[in-house]
């Protein structure tokens, strides 16, 4: 075991010395790719102290009572609620893509937990047995993805589109097949669990004011940094991704490692679709159904938080709080822009940011089909 | 073998990256590689083969779709099932769903009295029209290298423009004269609509290389949303509680040849749809515009070595790949709505379905896109003959695309039931996959 983990270690090693390579050889690059993460950050950072000073200066402006929604408790707890399915998402896809297996059918994991959880909590009762249910559903389209790109050498970015497009229509389809119509019934929400006095704090009491996923997020995120950076399953993930004949020389099954690494984003991406659905207790599977996209945004997130689960997580509170803000705007009509317009920001902010972070590096062997030498 | 080939060449790219100017080219976001991989992968196999995996992925899909029509007629509910089996209950009959999906879009060919003219075979072409643009929207950006998903943003606004477009210009003219300004008018604004909207991905990936995959698909809610706000806020029917423009004219729409007018198909706009095939196809292969196309999609690196400004076919081809998307937006609104509406069909994302069914070939594609035609035009037969949820035609179309992007796994079956190998696993091999 330990001489199978030393070596797993030096292989992710030999990657990430190709990495320092590869990036001192395009500085320019290097810089720009720091220059637009920064940006970005210096950007949102800029536009809050803007905000700020505008409603020090005028706080019964629109742009005053704008930065009164941006920093309010119900702001930041909408943003908690709104970045859990996206972040489980992109932890999950984090793991996929560190792997080699490029899983960009996130959505569609998304899509079928959503609805599974809510059909599962709905015939048991439970909500926990909903999540499970929720969870195996997830895992089991995600082994489909597995066994299709690994085993049977698919094109990734296809067959992760197949399992998006498959979801799209299974999930209504089983719904009306249930229910009668695209949309479940309702099977209730999750509460919240309220840590005393924590909770009372101004703003940041949001965080010890919310419904379990939310913690459960914070945990998944702090375990997953510690999974992929400190332990030896983490070290041959990386090596999977990027020195795959490195690893298999170090007698680690490649295959393998791919297959735990996209069912890790199976199960991942089940607790962040039944969240989202447990989140208004119903699964909705009209047009692009209740997930809308955060499958996609997910990518965007951890692609952006450079396949660091803490900088996926900072990502998605960027997108989610943005989508927190245009929630808000709907309902208060400050600046008097119409819905339809206010509800494009967060899809445009993706845009924005990709155009910014322009090429991100990818893991080395990402996309390709591994061959073991053996055969 | 063609996958670890593709493997190698891009292996080779890593290394030398150090040319400042190549590095660019080479060392771009990897959903670009792997297509390029896939394009090779494919352009090895032959035609028949391909057509051969092409029905094989078709016959799968409808193997699995059964499975799951059963599965769904056992957990629904009914007063009269087709089987029962102890306490199990059977609602939907999968024979006559697929029966339905089938010959109930062609109009029942075999029932005798079969017209070609019928209304659901009508409803068949139209759809089919409509896909031979998407379809060769997709197939087109996908031959140059680039995964374009924003068909269907490409095809709203295209079909906004269009029709916004015709509803300006029609008061000016009337009668057989404005149809003939006013159609070609129509689909040119639909093409230039479209072709814009394709442009900003194409810019995007070209200047700040932004992966076109998430971008189309965030443009296409940018779509929806920004064309809901201008249909709602300024363009609205006063006298309509949909979304919605005003009607256009009978005059501003194509004529139904053969057809009854009230079937919302024309023979007109069916014969552009080809003629836009042959037009495509004849850019691919035989112009120097296509040529650097396609070397952009499979050799980059050589592309740019022999002089090809990889930015500008970047933007090129995704700008008229949005045009043929815009096109078929126009055609939808010209020849099925006469208007403009919120709530646009997912023409452009079966367009993806039917372009890697055709190997994103523009002949095939008008093939892919009649059996698509079919199930769409299908699915709704199936809605008013059965208790079948219509959204099967969904997962047939997600089932389709996996097994079609998984080539190997046909080969592995034909191999073994080669008759040389003479080996008896052909069935559980197949099996073990569903």
């Amino acid at each position: 075991m330990t001489d199978d983990a030393d070596s797993g270690e030096a292989a992710a090693d030999g990657g990430e010395t190709a990495d320092r390579e590869r990036t001192g050889d395009g500085l320019g690059a290097g810089l720009r790719r720091l220059s637009g993460r920064l940006l970005v950050a210096l950007a949102t950072a800029a536009l809050l102290a803007l905000l700020g000073v505008a409603a020090v200066v005028a706080p019964e402006s629109s742009v005053g009572r704008l930065f009164g929604i941006v920093v309010s408790t119900s702001t930041l707890s909408a943003t908690l609620r709104l970045s859990v399915p996206i972040v489980f998402a992109a932890i999950g896809g984090i793991f996929a893509e560190k792997s080699g297996v490029i899983n960009i059918g996130l959505e569609g994991l998304l899509i079928i937990s959503a609805f599974s959880a809510v059909y599962g909590a709905d015939v048991t009762g439970s909500m926990l047995a909903g999540l499970l249910i929720g969870v195996l559903a997830s895992t089991v389209l995600a082994a489909v993805f597995a066994v299709v790109c690994i085993e049977y050498r698919a094109d990734q970015i296809i067959a992760g589109l197949a399992v998006w497009l498959i979801a799209l229509g299974l999930a209504p389809f089983a719904s009306q097949v249930v229910y009668g119509s695209p949309n479940t019934d309702s099977v209730g929400t999750l509460g919240t669990w309220t840590i005393p006095v924590l909770a009372d704090i101004p703003l940041l009491g949001a965080l010890f004011d919310a419904a379990p996923p939310v913690y459960l997020m914070f945990v998944t995120v702090a375990g997953a940094w510690y999974v992929l950076n400190r332990t030896a399953f983490g070290r041959w993930v990386r090596a999977a991704g990027e020195n795959p004949r490195a690893l298999d020389t170090a007698g680690v099954d490649v295959s393998r490692v791919r297959y735990a690494a996209v069912l890790i984003s199976g199960v991942l991406s089940g607790i962040g679709g039944a969240a989202l659905a447990f989140n208004i207790g119903q699964f909705t599977g009209n047009g692009p159904t209740m997930v809308n996209g955060k499958g996609f945004i997910a990518i965007v997130a951890y692609l952006f938080g450079n396949y660091n689960p803490v900088g996926a997580l900072g990502s998605t509170m960027l997108f989610a709080g943005l989508d927190a803000v245009q929630l808000r705007l709907q309902t208060r009509q400050i600046l008097g822009v119409p819905d339809s317009l206010v509800q494009t920001i967060p899809f445009v902010a993706v845009i924005v940011v990709l155009a910014l972070v322009g090429r991100t590096r990818i893991p080395e062997a990402a996309g390709e089909h591994y061959e073991s030498g053996e055969e | 073998m063609s996958a670890d080939g593709g493997g190698r060449g891009r292996g080779d790219d890593a290394d030398d990256t150090d040319g400042p100017g190549g590095s660019d080219a080479d060392d771009g976001s990897v959903l670009p590689d792997r297509l390029r991989e896939y394009a090779v992968s494919m352009a090895g196999a032959s035609g028949g083969e391909r057509l051969l995996i092409a029905l094989a992925a078709i016959a799968l899909s409808i193997l699995v779709g059964t499975v799951i029509v059963v599965a769904g007629g056992l957990i629904a509910t009914c007063r009269t099932p087709v089987l029962t089996v102890g306490d199990l209950a059977l609602c939907y009959d999968p024979v006559a769903v697929y029966d339905r999906l089938f010959f109930g879009a062609l109009g029942d060919p075999l029932s005798g009295g079969w017209s070609p003219l019928n209304a659901q075979f009508a409803v068949t072409l139209r759809e089919t029209t409509v896909l031979i643009f998407t379809g060769l929207s997709v197939a087109l950006a996908f031959r140059a290298g680039i995964f374009n998903i924003g068909t269907q943003g490409q095809l709203v606004v295209g079909a906004l423009v269009s029709a916004l477009t015709v509803l300006w210009a029609a008061p000016a003219l009337s009668g057989t004269a404005g149809t003939v300004v006013l159609i070609p008018l129509g689909l040119l604004a639909g093409a230039v609509g479209g072709g814009f909207y394709g442009a900003i991905p194409g810019v995007l990936k070209a200047y700040a290389e932004a992966n076109e995959v998430i971008t189309t698909i965030m443009l296409n809610f940018v779509a929806v949303l920004v064309v809901r706000y201008l249909v709602s806020d300024h363009f609205q029917d006063p006298g309509s509680q949909a979304i919605q423009t005003a009607s256009l004219p009978e005059y501003a729409q194509f004529p139904a040849l053969l057809f009854d007018p009230r079937l919302d198909f024309s023979l007109v706009a069916l014969g552009f749809a080809l003629a836009v095939v042959v037009g495509i196809y004849y850019l691919l292969s035989h112009t120097s515009f296509g040529f650097d196309l396609r070397t952009a999609g499979l050799q980059p690196a050589a592309a740019e070595y022999g002089g090809v400004d990889s930015a500008r076919t970047v933007v090129a081809s995704l700008t008229l790949s949005g045009a043929l998307g815009g096109l078929g937006g126009a055609v939808y609104v010209l020849m099925i709505l006469g208007k403009f509406q919120t709530g646009v069909p997912s023409y452009g994302f079966d367009g993806i379905t039917v372009s890697i069914l055709a190997g994103n070939n523009p002949i095939g594609a008008i093939f892919a896109a009649f059996l698509f035609g079919v199930l769409q035009s299908g699915s709704s037969v199936v809605d008013f003959a059965t208790d079948v949820p219509p959204q099967l035609v969904g997962v047939l179309r997600g089932l389709i695309i996996l097994f079609v992007a998984m080539p190997e796994f046909f080969r592995l079956v034909g191999r073994r039931i080669t008759p040389e190998d003479r080996g008896p696993a052909a069935a559980p091999g197949g099996a073990a996959d569903d």
